[in-house]
C-alpha cells in the first residue's frame, strides 16, 4: 500500500490566512480567510492589517479545516508552513502557529517555500508532478521561470521579472482604469468583450538582443507606461479593448519565454502556477501554443492558483513521501527566501 | 489541575515557564527584540522534555511591539488547540507590576518603540489606569515611581531589576477572571501604508 501522509498546511505570506489539509494527493480541506477587502481602499496590502487579520483568523480557520476534512487534529502526520518569501510579520504568525501545533501534537514541522508550493499544488489537480518540468510562476509578487528537476529538492531559477511582477502590472493598470483591486480578475472580466489586437502594446525584453542577454527574464514597466500614455492620449478609449490588448501583451510575453525555456532545456513539460495562472486568456493561449509545440501543459484548477493552504500541505505531503528531513522546530521565517531553497 | 505553560513575548525578552501550582518545573528566557519567533519554540521544546503533560496555557497579551507579541499569542493558541486545553491571556504589564515591592502607587512602562512607552498605573496592587501608549516625558509628569523596560530605556528609573513580565505571576494573574484578556492589546491603529513588497 502507498503511504499517504495526512498533512496540514498553513499559508500566511500575504493577505490570506489559509489552511489546507491533504491526504497523499487528495485534498480534504481548503479554508481561506482573506483580509483583501480591508486592503482594497489602500490599493495594496497593508502589512500590519494583514498580520492582525492572520492572528484573528488562524484558530477558526484551523478548526474549520479539521471539520471540513472530517479528521481529528491528532491524526495529522505532519504540519507544513510557508517559511517565505512574503511579508515577514505575516509569515511569523503562520510559522509560530505551525510550531505551536507541531509541538502540541508532537509531529514534525516542514517550513516550505511559497513559490515551490504554488508549483506543487498541481499534485492535487493532475496527480504526481511530472519531472523534470519548466514552471512559469506568475502572481502579484513574482514572475519567474523555473526549471524543476525535483519539486522537493531541486528548483533552479532561469529568469524573473526585472521590475513589476505580472500580477502587480494587472493591479496597477486596473487602478488607472478604475477597475478596482485586485486587478487580475477585474481585467480578465473586462477583457472578455474586448479585442486583444485593438492596440499593439509593447512586449518587454523580446528584441533580438534581449533573447541573447535576458532570454528568460521579464519586464512589464514599459508596458505599464505605454498603457498609461494611451489612456491619457485617448480620452474616448474603449475599456474592454484596452484591457484585452494589455492582457494579450502580458500573456504573449509569458508564453513566448516559457516555451523558449522548454525548447532550450529540452524539457517537454510546462506547469503554470500562481495567481495569474487563473487568468482565462493565459490558460486558453497556453493550451493552444503548448499543443502546437507538443509540450505537455499542466495548470492547477483555477481555485488552487491563488494563495491557499492546500498548496503548502501538498508540498508538505511530497516532502514526507520523499523522506525529506523535517525542519527545525525553531525555523526562521525568511521574507526573501530564494526559490531554489525549497525547504528550510 | 493544573500544570501551566506560561509564555510572554511582549518585551524584548522571550520568557517560557512550566509551573505546577506555583512550583517552577522549567523556566528560561532569551533576550533580543527580534528573536521571539526563534526563541519561543526552541525553549518550549526544551521545556516539554522536562514536563510533557500540560493542562493550560497562559500567555501575555501585551501591550508590546506587535510582531513579537503575535508570535507568543499565535503559538499559545495553536499549542492549546493541539492539546485540547484552555488558553488564558492576561495583560503583560500586570506581570511586571507583581515584582515591584513596597510601593502602593506606581507605573509600569515597557518600550513601545517610536520613542513612546506602553504604561499602566497601579494602586494598592491593582491596575487603576487602563494600559495606554504615550511619550515618556508625559508619563513622567504623573509624578509617581516608574518601573519596567520602558522606564529603564528612557532613564525614568534607577531600578533595573524590574523590567520584564514574570512568568510565574502570569499564571497567578490568570486565576482572576476579571483580569483575563481575550484579544491582543495593541493600543495603536495599524499604519495604513500599503507595501510594494508583495508576496508571490
Ligand atoms: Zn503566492
Amino acid at each position: 500500500m502507498i503511504y499517504e501522509p495526512l498533512v496540514l498546511g498553513i499559508e500566511t505570506s500575504c493577505d490570506e490566512t489559509a489552511i489546507g489539509i491533504v491526504r497523499g494527493r487528495t485534498l480534504l480541506a481548503n479554508v481561506i480567510a482573506s483580509s483583501v477587502e480591508e486592503h482594497a481602499r489602500f490599493g495594496g496590502v497593508v502589512p500590519e492589517i494583514a498580520s492582525r487579520a492572520h492572528l484573528e483568523a488562524m484558530l477558526p480557520s484551523v478548526q474549520q479545516a479539521v471539520i471540513d476534512a472530517k479528521i481529528s487534529l491528532s491524526d495529522i502526520d505532519a504540519v507544513a508552513v510557508t517559511a517565505g518569501p512574503g511579508l515577514v510579520g505575516a509569515l511569523l504568525v503562520g510559522v509560530a502557529s505551525a510550531s505551536g501545533l507541531a509541538l502540541g501534537l508532537g509531529k514534525p514541522l516542514y517550513g516550505v517555500n511559497h513559490l515551490a508550493a504554488h508549483v506543487s499544488v498541481d499534485l492535487l489537480t493532475h496527480d504526481l508532478p511530472r519531472e523534470p518540468t519548466i514552471a512559469l510562476l506568475v502572481s502579484g509578487g513574482h514572475s519567474s521561470l523555473l526549471q524543476v528537476d525535483d519539486i522537493t529538492s531541486s528548483v533552479i531559477k532561469l529568469g524573473e521579472s526585472m521590475d513589476d511582477a505580472a500580477g502587480e502590472a494587472f493591479d496597477k493598470i486596473a487602478r488607472v482604469m478604475g477597475l478596482g483591486f485586485p486587478g487580475g480578475p477585474a481585467i480578465d472580466r473586462e477583457a472578455v468583450a474586448g479585442n486583444p489586437k485593438a492596440i499593439d502594446f509593447p512586449r518587454g525584453l523580446t528584441h533580438s538582443n534581449d533573447w541573447q542577454t535576458r532570454p528568460f527574464d521579464f519586464s512589464f514597466s514599459g508596458l505599464k507606461t505605454a498603457v498609461a500614455r494611451y489612456l491619457e492620449s485617448t480620452p474616448d478609449y474603449v475599456k474592454a479593448d484596452v484591457a484585452a490588448s494589455f492582457q494579450e501583451s502580458i500573456v504573449d510575453v509569458l508564453l513566448l519565454k516559457a516555451l523558449a525555456a522548454c525548447k532550450k532545456t529540452g524539457i517537454d513539460s510546462l506547469v503554470i502556477a500562481g495567481g495569474v495562472a487563473a487568468n482565462s486568456r493565459l490558460r486558453a493561449v497556453a493550451e493552444h501554443r503548448c499543443h502546437e509545440a507538443k509540450i505537455r501543459l499542466r495548470i492547477p484548477a483555477p481555485g488552487l492558483c491563488t494563495d491557499n493552504g492546500a498548496m503548502v500541505a501538498a508540498l508538505g505531503s511530497l516532502m514526507v513521501s520523499a523522506g525529506r528531513p523535517a525542519s527545525s522546530i525553531d525555523l526562521e521565517a525568511t521574507s526573501s527566501l530564494s526559490v531554489s531553497t525549497v525547504s528550510i | 489541575m493544573s500544570i501551566s505553560l506560561s509564555i510572554d513575548t511582549s518585551t524584548s525578552r522571550t520568557s517560557v515557564a512550566i509551573i505546577d501550582e506555583g512550583a517552577l518545573l522549567w523556566h528560561g528566557f532569551r533576550d533580543g527584540a527580534t528573536s521571539h519567533g526563534h526563541a519561543l519554540p526552541a525553549m518550549v521544546a526544551q521545556a516539554l522534555e522536562v514536563q510533557f503533560e500540560i493542562d493550560q496555557v497562559v500567555v501575555g497579551m501585551g501591550p508590546g511591539p506587535y510582531t513579537g507579541l503575535r508570535v507568543g499569542i499565535s503559538f499559545a493558541r495553536s499549542f492549546a488547540l493541539a492539546r485540547q486545553i484552555p488558553v488564558i491571556g492576561v495583560c503583560s504589564l500586570d506581570a511586571i507590576a507583581t515584582q515591584v515591592r513596597e510601593k502602593n502607587d506606581f507605573i509600569i512602562a515597557t518600550d513601545a518603540r517610536r520613542k513612546e512607552i506602553y504604561w499602566a498605573r497601579y494602586f494598592n496592587g491593582e491596575r487603576v489606569d487602563a494600559p495606554a501608549v504615550d511619550f515618556p516625558a508625559d508619563v513622567a509628569l504623573k509624578g509617581v515611581p516608574i518601573f519596567g523596560e520602558g522606564a529603564v530605556k528612557y532613564l525614568l528609573t534607577s531600578d533595573d531589576e524590574v523590567q520584564f513580565p514574570d512568568v510565574v505571576s502570569l499564571v497567578e494573574i490568570a486565576k482572576n477572571p476579571t483580569l483575563q484578556v481575550l484579544q491582543p492589546i495593541y493600543l495603536r491603529r495599524p499604519d495604513a501604508v500599503p507595501t510594494s513588497e508583495r508576496t508571490p
